[in-house]
């Protein structure tokens, strides 16, 4: 496995719609420093979004967490929410269990998770029903890699 | 590297080290050392902000002056609409165009039909859009360069269709040297501008390969003579002025912030004025946070063209007069119209050159080394106090440590780590307010 070049962890809580898309703005940020070629600054930004935006609706609390290598970028996104029940449904897109209010604030459109897997070039998505879910995006640094 | 060339100058000599524009430039692109401002010119988008702050009058707009405009044979005056809107109700739109006549214009380009054509040229092209969306329009010169700078991310949604102004330029030149029998090469299309920013899309346009307008002068420049041309000639008889005239209320559409409501659904279409709003809204795209619309229009001033910094009339005013002038003008008028269907098939709207991300500073060797960079910024951070007061040069303490992280600034810059530099900086402002 390549040497960890930089980690990052950063903590989400359930229902902060407010704070949504603040660790979108520091991965972006530190990837723009970094100087990633920005349409892969692009996917890994929209990837952590989506995985924020869906901790701040379902979850109690979770972790984004983010090492960069240099060959890729891994984003972990892991919470203590309700679960899934069926992972091939909620892959589908357009399938949602968003409540009529979160659809009512523009959320819930049940492209989250097809959206991630979309942008990653690894995807991985583990959860159990009460044990929360698991999700692994890589992105290569490298397209041919 | 790129050659940059701005909308604006500093005046090295007028400069008094105040400080005002370091703190307004909303990309960090400006220095001061040693009492005077510089810039870095690769990530200045030319907003004008430092321009409008600047209370020396240190920065100045490379408009043109007339003796630049006056070495051109045959000389066409390109109004923006935004110029009708400046005066009192009591000058015509006839007057306007008269006081451009008489500063030595030999015609007035009213370029009603050129907006209208663009209007659909932008429609057409956003109909036959795969995405990602939001297309983002190309009309404000500062929107097109603060994406290049700050979010290559989205450049190719920047829409390839040409402003109206630019198009404008072409058709009169091919227009004129047909019906006058004028060598192309000998008419000049100066813009009359809102705002330096355009004047720059004009001498380096980051839009296209080269520009078909060749100059612009400010509105500010044009306003008295217009003025005083107006009183002057009160009680003459007008000669007839119709071809210049403004048939319908298309023109002035434009001069407001909404252009493209009429034909976009509200749910496709957002208009953007401010660019700290525009900026919060970009972070949005790039997050995937703004679904659904489909066409942005953004101005970087403050409620629109109205608001640019070449501009005499406050915005509200301004903006009553364009809502009168709009309710005296009928909305469409038939001739236009048919000149719009009869040109359209013909009209080319592409750009002539991709718009790309610009590159900026200096280019990390490798990621490790980037790595290692902000790491040493980050603890650099960590012994700044953080007040952002600018008295190191670095607009705040964050910018100061990325400069001290890319070896561009020197620690004992900071007062904080040096009275060296607090009593030289004493010294300094001292001698300047005596």
């Amino acid at each position: 496995m390549a040497e960890k070049l930089l980690t990052r962890s950063y903590k989400v809580r359930g229902g902060d719609y407010d704070k949504a898309g603040e660790v979108a703005d520091e991965i972006k940020k530190i990837l723009k420093d970094l100087q990633i070629a920005p349409q892969l600054v692009r996917r890994t930004v929209v990837i952590t979004f989506e995985g924020e935006m869906n901790m701040v609706m379902y979850a109690h609390e979770g972790t984004i967490s983010f090492v960069l290598t240099n060959e890729d970028i891994t984003l972990r996104i892991v919470d203590t929410g309700p679960g899934i029940e069926d992972i091939e449904k909620a892959m589908t897109e357009g399938y949602s269990t968003a409540t009529d209010e979160m659809r009512m604030m523009g959320f819930g459109f049940g492209m989250v998770l097809p959206n991630i897997r979309k942008n990653s070039d690894i995807f991985n998505i583990e959860s159990a029903l009460g044990n929360g879910t698991s999700v692994t995006s890589i992105i290569r640094l490298n397209e041919n890699g | 590297m790129d050659d940059f060339t701005h909308g604006f100058e500093i005046v090295e000599d007028q400069c008094r080290g105040k400080l005002a524009c370091l703190r307004a430039c909303p990309t960090h692109a400006i220095r001061v050392r040693n009492g005077k401002a510089s810039l870095k010119p690769e990530f200045c988008i030319d907003c004008g902000v430092c321009f409008s702050v600047c209370p020396s009058g240190a920065i100045r707009p490379t408009t043109l002056t007339f003796a630049d405009i006056h070495k051109y044979k045959f000389k066409v005056a390109v109004p923006s609409p935004v110029l009708f809107a400046q005066f009192p109700m009591a000058v015509s739109i006839e007057d306007i165009v008269r006081g451009l006549l008489s500063l030595g214009f030999d015609s007035v380009w009213n370029y009603s039909t050129e907006l209208a054509l663009v209007d659909r040229g932008i429609k057409e092209y956003l109909e036959n859009w795969k995405g990602p969306y939001p297309l983002i329009s190309i009309t404000c010169p500062v929107v097109v360069r603060l994406v290049q700078v700050l979010y290559p991310g989205i450049v190719d949604q920047l829409i390839h269709v040409q402003p109206a102004r630019e198009l404008a330029g072409r058709v009169l030149k091919r227009k004129l040297s047909e019906e006058l029998g004028i060598d192309s090469g000998d008419i000049a299309a100066i813009y009359i501008s809102p705002c330096q920013a355009k004047t720059i899309s004009i001498l380096k346009p980051a839009e296209g390969s080269e520009s078909s307008l060749d100059g612009a002068i400010g509105i500010s420049d044009v306003y008295n003579h217009i003025l005083a041309d107006r009183l002057a000639r009160k009680k003459e008889k007008p000669k007839d002025l119709s071809d210049n005239l403004i048939p319908d209320a298309g023109i002035l559409n434009w001069a407001t912030t909404n252009r493209h409501g009429r034909y976009l659904s509200l749910h496709q279409y957002l208009s953007v004025t401010g660019l700290r709003y525009i900026i919060q809204v970009f972070d949005d795209i790039e997050k995937g946070r703004l679904r659904n619309i489909e066409y942005l229009e953004c101005y970087s001033c403050w409620d629109g063209c109205v608001g640019g910094n070449l501009t005499v009339d406050n915005i509200y005013t301004a903006r009553s007069k364009i809502r009168r002038l709009l309710e005296e003008l009928p909305d469409s008028d038939p001739e236009l119209e048919a000149a719009v269907k009869r040109r359209f098939p013909h009209e080319d709207f592409s750009l002539n050159r991709r718009i790309k991300p610009r590159t900026l500073g200096e280019k990390v060797s490798s990621l490790e080394a980037g790595v290692k960079r902000m790491g040493f910024e980050k603890a650099v951070k960590m012994n700044l106090p953080g007040i952002d007061c600018g008295l190191c040069g670095a607009p705040t303490c964050d910018e100061f440590a990325k400069d001290l992280s890319w070896g561009r600034a020197n620690q004992k810059d900071c007062i904080f780590f040096s009275d060296k530099s607090l009593r030289e900086l004493r010294k300094l402002y001292r001698a300047k307010s005596q």
